[in-house]
């Protein structure tokens, strides 16, 4: 009997131990036997265009509007800037996964945290290759896991139509930033929404039809 | 060879273009500058569309947005895009009243920084800017416009704009057409249409 209470107490330390540093989990996914190698996000992946998105910028209760402009510029390296309504530039970046190089950027807005927060949601946002490590699936989205060093994202697909609609940014037990995509196609993201869970910063992006 | 032909071709060209701009003369200068200044003090209000495009050597397209101004004097404006997104931002009594597609935001306007994008609105589109302290100018004259050069005296603008470019058509005193260029070469242009000089506007257009 008192064999057995040990066993139960040991049972459910260790279960609560599971659960009070409980790894980051999707709902209701399983894991697919599927040997996929890849995932590629197309939503900015075209060299011959030009993406041009209305930005709001939501940071700490204070907003910030203007535009948010991308380009592919090779294989490797994308090209972003955030001007103003009135066109003038407030950062200009060109990044690829291992590169870094900033063009320009308005001295108020030149501190660490600010510009490695973006350089980091970018470089995200537009790399377009992605070596899958597994593949879950729950009712509506297949989920690629892809690792970066100690993160790793999800990148959640409509079983439906096959559109990438999440993208989650996580460390082993947090999310960390979440991206929201809204597309009449898969090519193209109408929407997107990129919302920090650790710090108050959200930012919101509407395509312009230029 | 052929790349010399070119080389010399392109060469005659550019200069063909340059010669369409011409410096002014000294008493040129002294002409234009009083037309412009008489006109300008003579403006109670002014309304206008515009039309603005984005240039970044990068892109395919210019990014070309679309919208209203009103001024009404001494100092109530209203800059308004319309397409292909709604911001607006209003200047009124020292405050700055920015609505952005519906968020709406006020920034008190007393600061020098203010100051200077309001005189350099109404200033780019009446064309009086050659008392300003900030800027050198020169006077070019080409086929159809006049153009006015601002480049920036001090280092806090020349960080943000090598040059302005006011294009006033010949025959009229206000400007059709300003570009502002950033010290990167990438520049906007925005072009003035259907302007009206004086004509009654309601205070309730400055309100957004």
């Amino acid at each position: 009997m008192q064999k057995l209470t040990i066993r139960l107490l040991l049972i459910s330390g260790f279960l609560a131990l599971c659960f009070s540093c409980k790894p980051y989990q999707i709902k209701d996914a399983v894991r697919k036997e599927d040997p996929v190698k890849e995932f590629k996000n197309s939503y900015f992946s075209n060299p011959e265009t030009d993406y041009v998105y209305k930005a709001h910028i939501t940071v700490y209760g204070n907003s910030l509007g203007g535009v948010f402009i991308a380009k592919r510029m090779n294989d490797s390296i994308h090209r972003v800037v955030f001007t103003t309504e009135f066109g003038n530039k407030l950062l200009d970046f060109e990044l690829s996964e291992n590169s870094f190089k900033i063009n320009y950027i308005l001295e108020d807005l030149n501190r660490k945290i600010i510009v490695n927060t973006l350089r980091d949601d970018f470089r995200l946002l537009l790399k377009v290759h992605h070596p899958v490590e597994e593949v879950l699936e729950n009712q509506d989205a297949t989920i690629y896991k892809t690792t970066d060093g100690k993160q790793f994202n999800y990148f959640f697909v409509s079983r439906k139509n096959n559109q990438l609609l999440k993208l989650v940014n996580a460390s082993k037990t947090k999310e960390k930033v979440i991206f929201g995509f809204e597309s009449k196609n898969s090519s193209f993201a109408d929407k997107i929404i990129i919302s920090h869970q650790h710090i108050k910063l959200k930012i919101e992006l509407n395509q312009i039809n230029n | 060879m052929k790349t010399k032909t070119a080389v010399v071709l392109f060469l005659l060209c550019s200069l063909g273009i340059w010669a369409q701009e011409q410096k002014m003369s000294a008493s040129e200068v002294a002409n234009f500058k009083a037309t412009v200044e008489k006109e300008s003090r003579n403006i109670k209000s002014l309304k206008t569309d515009f039309i603005q495009y984005k240039h970044l050597d990068f892109l395919s397209k210019d990014i070309e947005t679309s919208g209203k101004m009103a001024f009404k004097a001494p100092n109530l404006l209203n800059w308004q895009y319309t397409k292909p997104y709604q911001y607006s931002i209003v200047f009124k009594n020292n405050k700055v009243y920015i609505n952005d597609q519906g968020n709406k935001s006020t920034v008190d306007a007393k600061s020098k920084m203010f100051e200077k994008i309001n005189k350099l609105i109404v200033g780019s589109v009446s064309g009086n800017m050659f008392d300003d302290k900030e800027f050198d100018i020169s006077y070019y004259k080409a086929k159809d416009a006049y153009i006015a050069k601002l480049t920036p005296k001090t280092a806090t603008i020349k960080k943000y704009i090598k040059e302005v470019d006011l294009y006033f058509p010949v025959n009229e005193g206000t400007v059709s057409q300003v570009k502002l260029i950033e010290p990167s070469g990438d520049f906007t242009r925005i072009v003035f249409k259907n302007k009206q000089i004086n004509a009654k506007i309601d205070d309730s257009a400055f309100t957004n």
